[in-house]
Order: structure tokens, then C-alpha cells, then sequence
């Protein structure tokens, strides 16, 4: 036992020796995070406001300027130009300098004037989607408003009493995030897609890699055995990967005031859990890829993609068609995501997250054991 | 320059490529994942949230506005709650992501002429979900407040706003067609840095690059050798991305080959100048590896593909310019979902033009700097 341990140290030294002697890679580990916390966080948000809008009046009359003044009122529309003719929001969109265009035409105050409904055109740019589904909602609601408004001053001049119709009143409540700031909900989701880059795609290549240089001769004739050899190999990036966790979880209290709601102790226990499924997903990669090119690639497909678009972390999952949500089961990443936001942002512990704890660490006992079973059989080819 | 030597080198890098069927077999796989993973996944249309009703009042009225809801396809209603503590649970295990909570009296306030609060809960834990969610919400009680004074008979002779709002060159808005445009650039992107980056390093490591250099061969012939087998492979990728985008996902192509064709052989220039760049500069292939990972996360998450530059903080904005991706993005939306020509798209093709002779221009003489050393 004695003996084992000083092997697997041995290994372990190496590994970080190999670190060493390449100050870039440690660089790509512990500040890639960092800068992808940094960017994730401050870049992502699907918050629409200050949308580009080109504003044609054709009536030029105090009531469309009334009107439009609704628009550059809203924190939502910017206002950016002014158009003469209908050619003016062609040219607009084509050029992308604006992404709504409100268009009033002649005869809108004589309309108005006449108590009548005067039309008016509001047009969106469906190429910029978020934008253009916001835009659409906001000009329906910007418009229902001003229409109350006209109404509401059309019945004081007439000495009418509208409060007798009854309104329903939306009262919209968001829980868990009050103020909907994407950074509470991206960055606990973050560190499932963080520690999967790290942890998969570095283990992927670190067996392929001794193969590639001839080095795994050297290891298989020394008294070292294949589980001493993967547990050595594991363990710096292990401690990599808590490091990484640490580091953005302190990030993201400090510099984002993301809020800890629940049992840290369970976050801890689901990010362990996490890391060794990541390990032993990379691990059984080492094992099956030819070459380091295939490992690589492997890497990208079944860490980044998955971690990134089936794990919840910044697109609904209950969204997407059924057979695909059976498949990002098959991936540790969503049940990292639902863990840390479950922690960070409901305030859950063990009791509700023990699903997706046992997941994880079912996940990870299979997939250590396949790899080990793999690479025994093909070392003793 | 010998085409000779130019084709033994593309046929040596294609007899490398096959030693290694598996990684072949990946490059091709991985297109069609990536088109499935974003086609079903990011272009999802937020639809059919699970919504939770509790429903104190028992009314005429408050039935109506319950089949409003799920009338209008973006509520799925899947629990009748008797009170507003059963809630708790369900949006903290993510059953439900909206609930609605019609207090009792609302039918008798709104017939005495009051106003009636209604409750609307949204799961914030999800951005997107809360933003849409209550969103379409206000939408569905503003009408439903409409349609009750009309029902009413309530006819006022007064003006009124009577707002067209019209949805431009994507009326049903439906993600997929600005999707697969992206995703036609990105792809060429991710593969060609991929590969590329590992081209040169690949050589220096195994030691081969030494032997190369003491041939006859000259450092454009090495050039055009390395890089014709990628762009190659690539096109195929692209290729399949651009038929599984318009024969499966039916995306319409409203613009002109050509600006398409354009575009996308720029930026394939500033892609191969990118990957060549980072093989030349890394020292080993793990080194390559990380610098792409290092250029590809801020580019998908910068560049406007996934998330959209507006929503960005405005001290970012002016960051995404220098992204090549944002400007290929343009160029492609701009041509499959607006049919924008040439003219329109002046400035991002100008700005592709210049990433490409920069960028393709230092890998070169950073190239022949390498084989003359």
C-alpha cells in the first residue's frame, strides 16, 4: 500500500512537472476560467432594450409628434433616425442600422381628430430575433397604452366616467431572481460548462499523449500498475478542477453578487461528484481514441457541445423535443447545472438534489470503471 | 512553384488524414451533431411553458382567462392548484415555470368596475424563460381586457391607435433561419481552426518539418500543399451544415449565391491565416489545442451567433468588431434572410477583406520567416 502511494506520487509529480514546463498550459487552466467567467457573465444576457429604431412621420403634425414621443420616451426604442420615405427603412434594414421602423402616414392627426383609429405602421427586423420578438410585444403594449391614453383624455373633454369598466391587472412577480439578472442565472450554470473543458478535453489527451511520445512503454515496465498509474493521473487534474470551482465560485460572490441561497456542503458534494464523472468521462476518451487528433475532437463533442447546449446552463431544456432531453441525460452536465443553480439561486440541499447527486455518481463510477477495464485490456494487448 | 510538388504534398496530408479513420469519420459527425444540437437546441422557439393555475375565484371569468392562457400556445397548463402554498415546490423542482393566481372576487371587482390584480409568477432562475414567459403574459391579459369591453358592447366613439405591427423578411420568427446561416460560417470556423492549428505543429513535433524544409520544396508550394486538403475538407462540412439547414431544417435562402460565396471564401482565408498562425506560434500540439479553445469561447460567445450583440453592456459592443465571425455572421444573415446584395453588405465584406489579407497575410510571411530560419 506503502509502495502504491509513493507510485501514484511519483506520477503525480510528473504531471505537475509536465505542468511546470509549460507555463502556457497552467496559464490555459487557471486564467482561461477567469476570462471565460468574465466574458459569459458580463456578454450573455437575453435582455432587450435600446433597440435601434428609424422613425418615418409623414403626417409631421403635433399629434404624430406627440405619439412618437412615446417611443423616444421608452427605454426600450432608441430613436437613431429620421426618415422621409418608405426607401429610408428599406435602406435601414439592409444596412442594419436599425432594427424598427414606425411609420406614420399623412392624415394620422385628421384621423385622430375625427375621433377615429388612425393606423399606423410599425415594422421589425425579424433577422435579429430577440430583439424582434421584444420589439413586437413592447410596440403592441406601447400602443394599447397611448391608445387608453387618447381615450382617457377624449372622455375628460367629454365629462365621461371610464373608471366603471374594470381592468385586470397583471402583477408580475419573478421569483429566485427578482431583478432577472442573467449573471445569477449563467454563472452557477458555468462551472458545469467550465470544469467539463478543463477536466475532459486535459485527461482526454493525457494518456494518448504518453502513446503518441513512446513514454507508455517506458511507465508499463516499471513496477507501476495501470490503476496507480490512472489515479496519478487523475489527481493533479482533480485538484486542478476544485481550484477552477473555488475560483469561480469566490468570482462570482465578490465580483457578481450571484447570491449562495443553499447548503454549500451539497454544492461541494455535487461538484465533487461532477468532476470525477468529467475525469472518468475524459478518461474512457484516452482510452478509445487512436490518436491525439481524435482525442481532441472526441473532447469537443461529446464535453464542449453537450456541457454547452444539453445542460441546461443557458437554454431551456423543457424546450427542446423529447428524444433529444432523453439524450442530454445521457451527459453529467445538465445534472451539474441543476445542482449548482438549485444551491445557488432556490436555496435546495440534499434533499431535493439527491436524484441528481446519485446520477452523478453513478455516472462516475461507470465510467471510471469502463476506462479502467478499457485501458487494462489495451495495455496488456 | 512546381505543381508537382504542390500535389505529392496535398497527397501526403490526405494519406495522413487516413491513417486515422476515426478522425475523418469525427470531422464529418461533427457537422451533423452541431446541426442537430443547434437547429433543435438553440433555436428553440420558447413555446408551451408549464404553467400552474391557481385559480381562487371559480368564476365565468376566471375560466376564460385560464383557456386564454392555454389558447394561446405559449402556456401549456398542467396543474390546477387549490392554494397559492402549493406552488412553492413545484417551481423549486422545476415542474412549473409560470403560475397564475386569480385571487377570489375578481369576477365581482371587475363587474363593480374596479380593477382586479391578478397574480403572475415567473421562474427567474431562467432569463429567457422569465423574459418571454411575462412578456407574452401581459400580452394575453391585455387582450383579454380588450376583448371583455368589446364583449361588453362598450363602443366609444373615441380616437385610438390601431398599430400594424409587422414582422420584416422572418414573419414567423422562427430561430432556425437565422441559425443555420451562423451556424454555415461557425462550423467552417471551428474545423478549419481545429485541424489547422495542428498542421505545422504536428510536423515540428514528429520532426518531419526539418525534412520538409531541407527538399526543394519552397514556402508557398508548403503553403498551398498544407492548406488545399483543409479548406477542402471544410467545404464539405460547410456544405452539408448548408443542405441539412435548407432540405431538413427548410430554411428559406432568399439572397444571392454569389454575396454567399463571397463572404464565406474571405472568411475562409481568415480562418486558415488564423489556424496556421497558432500552429506556427505554439510549441506543441497540446499548446495548439488550448490557443484555439483561448480564440473559439470569446468568438461563439462575442460574436453574435448565439447571443445577441444588442443585449450586450455597451462597453462590449464595440469589442465584437474585432471578431471575425461577427462580420461573416452579417455578411450570411444579411444574404439568407434578407437577400441583402453587395451594396448593403459593403461594410462587413470590407471588414472581412481586411481580416483576411492581415491575418492570412502574417501567417504567410510568419511562414516563410519559419522555413528560411
Amino acid at each position: 500500500m506503502r509502495q502504491a502511494l509513493i507510485r501514484i506520487g511519483a506520477i503525480v509529480r510528473k504531471e505537475f512537472r509536465h505542468l511546470g514546463r509549460d507555463p502556457r498550459m497552467l496559464l490555459a487552466v487557471v486564467i482561461m476560467p477567469v476570462i471565460q467567467l468574465l466574458l459569459f457573465a458580463y456578454a450573455i444576457s437575453f435582455d432587450v432594450d435600446h433597440v435601434q429604431t428609424v422613425v418615418i412621420d409623414l403626417d409631421n403634425s403635433p399629434a404624430s409628434q406627440r405619439y412618437l414621443r412615446q417611443y423616444e420616451a421608452s427605454p426600450f426604442f432608441d430613436v437613431v433616425a429620421r426618415g422621409r420615405s418608405l426607401a429610408d427603412v428599406d435602406s435601414a434594414f439592409d444596412h442594419n442600422t436599425a432594427q424598427v421602423a414606425i411609420v406614420i402616414p399623412s392624415g394620422f392627426s385628421r384621423t385622430l381628430a375625427a375621433d377615429e383609429s388612425a393606423q399606423v405602421a410599425v415594422m421589425v427586423d425579424g433577422s435579429e430575433l430577440n430583439a424582434a420578438k421584444v420589439s413586437q410585444a413592447y410596440s403592441v403594449a406601447l400602443n394599447q397604452l397611448y391608445s387608453q391614453e387618447l381615450t382617457r383624455d377624449w372622455a375628460d373633454a367629454q365629462g365621461l366616467d371610464l373608471s366603471s369598466l374594470g381592468l385586470l391587472e397583471p402583477r408580475i412577480r419573478t421569483w429566485y431572481n427578482p431583478e432577472r439578472r442573467s449573471s445569477d442565472f449563467l454563472i452557477p450554470g458555468l462551472m458545469a460548462v467550465i470544469i467539463a473543458i478543463v477536466t475532459v478535453q486535459q485527461t482526454a489527451v493525457t494518456l494518448v499523449r504518453e502513446r503518441d511520445l513512446g513514454t507508455q512503454e517506458q511507465i508499463e515496465v516499471s513496477p507501476m500498475r495501470r490503476i496507480e498509474l490512472m489515479i496519478g493521473k487523475l489527481l493533479p487534474w482533480t485538484l486542478i478542477a476544485f481550484l477552477d470551482v473555488a475560483l469561480i465560485t469566490v468570482l462570482g460572490r465578490t465580483l457578481f453578487g450571484v447570491p449562495l441561497r443553499g447548503a454549500a456542503p451539497a454544492f461541494a458534494l455535487g461538484a465533487m461528484l461532477f468532476v470525477f464523472a468529467s475525469l472518468g468521462m475524459g478518461l474512457l476518451i484516452s482510452a478509445l481514441a487512436p490518436t491525439l487528433d481524435s482525442a481532441n475532437m472526441i473532447a469537443l463533442l461529446v464535453a464542449f457541445l453537450p456541457s454547452f447546449l444539453l445542460s441546461g446552463f443557458a437554454f431551456a431544456l423543457d424546450q427542446i423535443p423529447v428524444w433529444l432531453q432523453w439524450i442530454s441525460y445521457g451527459f453529467p452536465a445538465r445534472y451539474m447545472v441543476t445542482i449548482a443553480r438549485g444551491v445557488f439561486l432556490k436555496g435546495a440541499g440534499f434533499t431535493e438534489l439527491w436524484p441528481e447527486m446519485a446520477a452523478l455518481a453513478l455516472y462516475a463510477l461507470v465510467m471510471l470503471l469502463i476506462s479502467a477495464v478499457l485501458y487494462g485490456r489495451r495495455s496488456s494487448r | 512553384m512546381s505543381l508537382k510538388r504542390i500535389r505529392l504534398l496535398i497527397w501526403k496530408e490526405f494519406i495522413q488524414l487516413r491513417r486515422d479513420p476515426l478522425l475523418i469519420r469525427l470531422l464529418l459527425i461533427m457537422p451533423v451533431l452541431q446541426l442537430i444540437l443547434f437547429g433543435y437546441v438553440v433555436a428553440v422557439d420558447v413555446r408551451n411553458l408549464s404553467t400552474a393555475v391557481v385559480d381562487l375565484d371559480r368564476t365565468a371569468t376566471s375560466r376564460s382567462l385560464e383557456s386564454a392562457f392555454s389558447g394561446s400556445g405559449y402556456f401549456t397548463i398542467t396543474q390546477q392548484l387549490a392554494s397559492e402554498n402549493d406552488l412553492r415546490p413545484l417551481l423549486d423542482s422545476g415542474v412549473v415555470k409560470v403560475a397564475l393566481v386569480i385571487p377570489e372576487g375578481t369576477q365581482d371587482r371587475l363587474a363593480r368596475g374596479e380593477a382586479a390584480p391578478i397574480g403572475i409568477i415567473v421562474d427567474g432562475s431562467d432569463s429567457q424563460i422569465s423574459a418571454i414567459g411575462s412578456g407574452y403574459a401581459s400580452q394575453i391579459v391585455a387582450q383579454f381586457n380588450t376583448d371583455r369591453r368589446d364583449a361588453l358592447g362598450i363602443q366609444l366613439a373615441a380616437p385610438g391607435i390601431d398599430a400594424r405591427v409587422r414582422v420584416m423578411f422572418n414573419p414567423t420568427l422562427d430561430p432556425i433561419n437565422t441559425m443555420i446561416p451562423g451556424l454555415i460560417a461557425a462550423i467552417m470556423m471551428i474545423s478549419l481552426l481545429a485541424i489547422m492549428s495542428q498542421a505545422v505543429v504536428k510536423e515540428r513535433e514528429s520532426g518531419t518539418l526539418e525534412q520538409m524544409f531541407v527538399t526543394p520544396i519552397k514556402a508557398t508550394e508548403y503553403l498551398i500543399g498544407k492548406l488545399t486538403p483543409y479548406a477542402a475538407l471544410a467545404t464539405a462540412q460547410m456544405l452539408l451544415v448548408a443542405a441539412g439547414g435548407l432540405f431538413w431544417f427548410k430554411v428559406p435562402f432568399n439572397g444571392d449565391f454569389w454575396v454567399v460565396f463571397t463572404g464565406l471564401f474571405l472568411f475562409m482565408f481568415t480562418c486558415l491565416g488564423l489556424g496556421l498562425l497558432i500552429s506556427l506560434v505554439s510549441r506543441t500540439r497540446h499548446q495548439a489545442q488550448q490557443a484555439v479553445m483561448f480564440i473559439m469561447i470569446p468568438t461563439m460567445v462575442l460574436s453574435g451567433f448565439i447571443f445577441p450583440i444588442q443585449s450586450m453592456p455597451a462597453i462590449i459592443q464595440p469589442l465584437t468588431n474585432l471578431i471575425p465571425l461577427t462580420w461573416a455572421l452579417q455578411v450570411l444573415r444579411g444574404a439568407f434572410v434578407k437577400g441583402s446584395g453587395f451594396e448593403a453588405l459593403a461594410v462587413p465584406m470590407l471588414a472581412l477583406v481586411g481580416f483576411a489579407v492581415i491575418i492570412f497575410g502574417a501567417a504567410i510571411v510568419a511562414t516563410r520567416r519559419r522555413i528560411s530560419e
